[in-house]
């Protein structure tokens, strides 16, 4: 990924076929771990686990109910105001100018017109052409120049005045030609870069090291059956409703940002770096933000420091959102995935070998890895990956990265050597799971999910009913990281008994601001209503950023540790006045009383009456103990697919998710909801197209970059799995892995053939079926 | 609100000339019947280049503006009379974000001229909710959990209140063809279905 201290020109090397670093790649394979396990300290000896106080307590007043979203009112009024709405006084516009060519080489940049272009406050060379090591663009969309004009409409007028030379050089658009040695060669064999030094081999790939477990040749001697097929999925990009961006004011030497941000504190960090000022000269404020699903995790885009520099230059606060076509071309995407396998299955079911080739693009040097085979692990492995540069935008991590490309090449391979060894899908998947385990609970939803879902009226491969409507069922199952360390909180409590919880967190729309609060008045036993959260700014305590579903169990024990903490210095205060002993007192039903005796106690605004002018403060940082990591779950599905006109429709899903303890359950379920939406969009219908031959996307907005709408959803049911003893441990990954495996099982298992490739379009089902036909 | 005065004081506009823009005519010619545009190039209503007056009627409230011809609605509300309730998602009247109800419709305001719109009733979000609370679409929204990040929920907001002020017992069809219009990326359509569907009391507008 690029550093924020330069924007990149050239790749950074990333280590090849691992998956990528944002917690819940580590998910890969079942692995399973203790019921308890430490939802951080990797890497080092674990820390001490947290007392027992602090341990979640039950019965909860609050956790694990359904709580209305805090922020509710705010969004549906449009009161709520994102990065896109904030409005300073004098405040500019900035337009980014990007390259239209894949790759080639800035000659010459001309501002003059530019600046001269009415409104006009400041412009910006990104890339200068005098620079050896920045002057060569490697993808549509890589920044080149910027300006900041008193409208939107003035900077997008100047930014079409800067005048660029290229030189056009030649790039790499498939990943066919790629592989197979006809492309031009652009990208380093031993990694990434455009590297321009003479005599560098260029192979426009990298080669990763082969993992092998096992004997494979003992393993295909056991086999009863050998599958050998090829299986594979498409690019696809984040598409946040929000864009990227930010509104930088500068203040002497200190900066202000608005930011859209999944992180606010490592884009503090970002700036500081980038912008070479001390971290302490920087605050980050993200009230609300549109989404980022991964894209927005770091200080690594370019915008963020381009409007900070077109602010410092202008002397006035810019705000720099970018368009839905800058979206699609330079903030991120997911890589695509492909494996040739060859897997050998014995006559009883079980899975005796297997062998893989894979291989993926993460765009100009980013890497793609994804974890093959997933989670149904057989004795005699082995796999090889590459890494194919193209000219494009660099992936970054997507909502499960990886899991849903290992996932349906597995899936996919599992059903058709079921359909060989003449198994039930579900049965034959029971078989070759890992051992069961509190993180690995798969067999057990496989079988509830399979009764609630009715799967015992699947019919074998193919629907034999006459008439072009044809119906199918498939399944699949999925795992994720989620945990998480990287959480601070700061609890006050005021005589009049209002409660202020400060964590330096932040909400992508996942319900964060709402879990706060309700971690807190579980403590408190007072509603949820009476806490007031404030998050969203590197002002507060900081904690960590929301990738890999570690924003929950990263921050709830903070939160549970500050509040417990606080409440023992509340509980001090009154228990004099009580006349009891402060440890035998609980909060419980907006009170606190010896336990079990309400008479000796006091309401929770008398309580509070006693704390005085200066509020009770507390502190909590994350400890080990109240979270975990690893998560299980299944997916079932049914689809109608129209052989005639090879249109699927998806009309059921059911959903079975653990995540620990639920510590806000409407908004978890929301989660559910959404992920398995976004696994439906990647099964049937969005796709990053490229032209073949310019490199340029044909589809960079909404209308051709297909997403479902209301009538393209299903009816979804979601089941949460409780496992409280095991603490908190996040849901927003784990759901979006499998649906789109178990949406194109239901497609074969409707049509009698297989689409063995992603998206499940029309034409491509249609031309399934003529194969067969042929 | 912000009236004209008081938002456009800080600024200091120039005319330019209007037809080097190709937005300009590109944005004229996307959002105009043909008729309307040959009737405009002939000089019967053209205005500009540059500011031009546009006097809005906005949740009831008058707005006046000195905007550029080229200015959507959804920019003129947002950027000129901080209105920012309803949001820009792709800018190409694809997903919804953007949505308004003008003179009963809902409309993608991002795909409308501000200038063309003088003299209707326009509804954005920002004008739902009155003093006595939340509109019953917005309580809605908030009972059934039919939002995540919010960045599309004022557009949904305001496409369901159009659809219910038409239908105020729409059908599951009718519900899932009222908001088709719109996406929502963090996939929230089965609470948005299920908020819609509890909406009661809507009259019919």
């Amino acid at each position: 990924m690029a550093s924020p201290i330069e924007p990149q020109g050239q790749p950074q090397p990333q280590t090849p076929a691992q998956p990528p670093a944002q917690g819940g790649g580590r998910g890969q394979g079942p692995a399973p771990a203790p019921a308890q396990a430490q939802g951080g300290g990797r890497g080092g000896p674990p820390p001490p686990p947290a007392d027992p106080k602090y341990h979640w307590a039950a019965p909860h007043s609050a956790i694990g109910t359904h709580v209305k979203r805090l922020d509710g009112p705010d969004k549906v009024t449009g009161r709520a105001k994102y990065t896109f709405d904030i409005s300073r006084p004098g405040m500019l516009y900035g337009k980014i100018v990007r390259s239209p060519h894949p790759h080639a080489k800035i000659v010459a940049v001309d501002l003059s017109a530019a600046q001269k272009a009415p409104g006009v406050k400041a412009t910006l060379l990104w890339r200068d052409p005098a620079d050896t090591q920045r002057n060569v663009v490697m993808f549509q969309g890589d920044e080149i120049a910027a300006v900041a004009a008193d409208t939107e409409e003035h900077a997008t007028d100047a930014a079409r005045l800067v005048k660029v030379d290229y030189e056009v050089l030649p790039a790499v658009i498939q990943v066919e030609q790629a592989l197979a040695g006809t492309a031009p060669a652009v990208f380093a064999a031993s990694g990434p870069a455009a590297d321009t030094t003479s005599g560098t081999p260029r192979s426009n790939i990298r080669q990763g090291q082969t993992q092998e477990t096992g004997d494979i040749a003992a393993g295909f001697k056991q086999a009863a059956h050998t599958l050998e097929q090829t299986y594979s999925t498409h690019v696809i990009t984040h598409v946040c409703l929000e864009s990227h961006g930010a509104v930088c004011e500068w203040d002497g030497d200190n900066l202000t940002a608005w930011v859209s941000t999944q992180g606010v504190n490592a884009t503090k960090d970002g700036f500081a770096q980038g912008l070479k000022i001390p971290a302490s000269n920087v605050r980050v404020i993200t009230q609300y933000m549109g989404g980022g699903f991964g894209s927005k995790l770091g200080a690594q885009d370019p915008q963020a420091i381009i409007c900070a520099r077109l602010a410092k230059d202008a002397k006035a606060p810019v705000k720099l959102m970018l368009d839905r076509k800058e979206e699609h071309l330079a903030t991120g995407n997911r890589p695509s995935a492909a494996a040739r396998v060859k897997v050998g299955v014995a006559a009883d079911g079980t899975i005796t070998a297997f062998d893989a080739e894979s291989w993926g693009t993460g765009g100009a040097g980013a890497a793609a890895g994804f974890p093959l085979p997933y989670i149904y692990l057989p004795p005699n492995r082995r796999r090889s990956h590459k890494d194919v540069f193209i000219n494009t935008g660099l992936q970054r991590p997507m909502r499960a990265p990886g899991h849903p490309q290992g996932s349906f090449i597995t899936e996919m391979y599992m059903e058709e050597l079921a359909d060989l060894v003449k198994m039930d899908p579900v049965e034959f998947r029971i078989k070759n799971l890992p051992p069961e385990a509190p993180n690995a609970m798969w067999g057990s939803y496989l079988r509830q999910g399979a009764k609630e879902f009715g799967w015992d009226k699947r019919h074998p491969t193919g629907d034999p009913t006459p008439g072009p409507i044809k119906t199918g069922m498939g399944v699949a199952i999925n795992t994720w990281g989620g945990g998480g360390s990287q959480g601070r909180a700061h609890v006050e409590i005021s005589s009049d008994g209002t409660v202020v919880v400060r964590c330096g967190t932040q909400d992508l729309g996942t319900g964060t601001r709402t879990l706060v609060a309700v971690v807190a008045a579980d403590t408190f036993g007072i509603p949820v209503g009476n806490i007031k959260p404030e998050i969203g700014d590197t002002v507060y305590p900081a904690s960590g950023g929301s990738g890999g579903s570690t924003t929950a169990a990263g921050i709830s024990p903070a939160i549970r540790i500050a509040t417990v903490n606080a409440l023992d210095a509340l509980k001090a205060k009154i228990a004099p006045a009580l006349s009891v002993d402060a440890a035998s007192l609980v909060a419980v039903n907006g009170r606190i009383q010896v336990k079990d005796d309400p008479s000796k106690g006091m309401s929770w605004a008398e309580a509070c009456k006693q704390i005085g002018p200066q509020p009770i403060a507390a502190d909590g940082a994350w400890q080990p103990g109240l979270s975990s990591v690893t998560t299980s779950g299944v997916q079932f599905a049914e689809v109608k697919v129209d052989v005639e006109t090879g249109i699927v429709k998806v009309t059921r899903v059911l959903a079975l998710q653990d995540c620990g303890l639920v510590v806000s359950r409407l908004t978890a379920e929301s989660q559910v909801y959404g992920g398995v939406i976004g696994s439906l969009n990647f099964a049937l219908f969005e796709d990053r197209i490229l032209d073949r031959n310019t490199g340029q996307m044909v589809n960079p907005n909404m209308e051709w970059y297909l997403l479902a709408g209301m009538s393209d959803v299903p009816k979804i049911d979601v089941r949460l799995i409780d496992q409280s003893e095991r603490g908190v441990i996040g849901i927003g990954e784990p759901p979006t892995v499998p649906t789109a495996a178990a949406v194109a099982l239901a497609v074969r298992n409707a049509i009698g053939v297989t689409v063995r490739s992603l998206p499940l379009t029309p034409a491509k089902i249609l031309q399934t079926l003529a194969q067969r036909r042929a | 609100m912000a009236s004209k005065d008081d938002k456009l004081g800080g600024f200091a506009f120039s005319r330019r000339d209007f037809l080097k823009s190709a937005g300009v005519v590109s944005a004229v010619t996307a959002a105009t019947a043909p008729a309307e545009a040959e009737a405009q190039a002939g000089g019967v209503n053209a205005v500009g280049p540059g500011d031009v007056p546009v006097r809005l009627t906005v949740n009831g409230k008058r707005v006046d503006l000195m905007i550029e011809p080229r200015t959507t609605l959804l920019d003129a509300l947002r950027n000129r009379a901080d209105l920012t309730g309803n949001k820009r998602g792709c800018d190409r009247g694809a997903c919804g974000a953007c949505t308004m109800i003008v003179d009963g419709r809902a409309v993608y305001s991002c795909s409308t001229l501000a200038i063309d719109v003088q003299g209707k009733q326009i509804r954005n979000v920002d004008g739902l909710a009155t003093a006595n609370g939340l509109h019953p679409v917005q309580q809605a929204f908030c009972d059934k959990d039919a939002l995540m990040c919010g960045f599309c929920t004022p557009g949904f907001v305001m496409a369901s209140v159009a659809l219910l002020e038409k239908h105020p017992s729409p059908t599951p069809e009718q519900i899932k063809k009222g908001l088709d219009g719109n996406i929502c990326r963090c996939g929230t359509f089965s609470r948005i279905f299920e908020a819609v569907s509890s909406v009661k009391g809507v009259t019919r507008g």
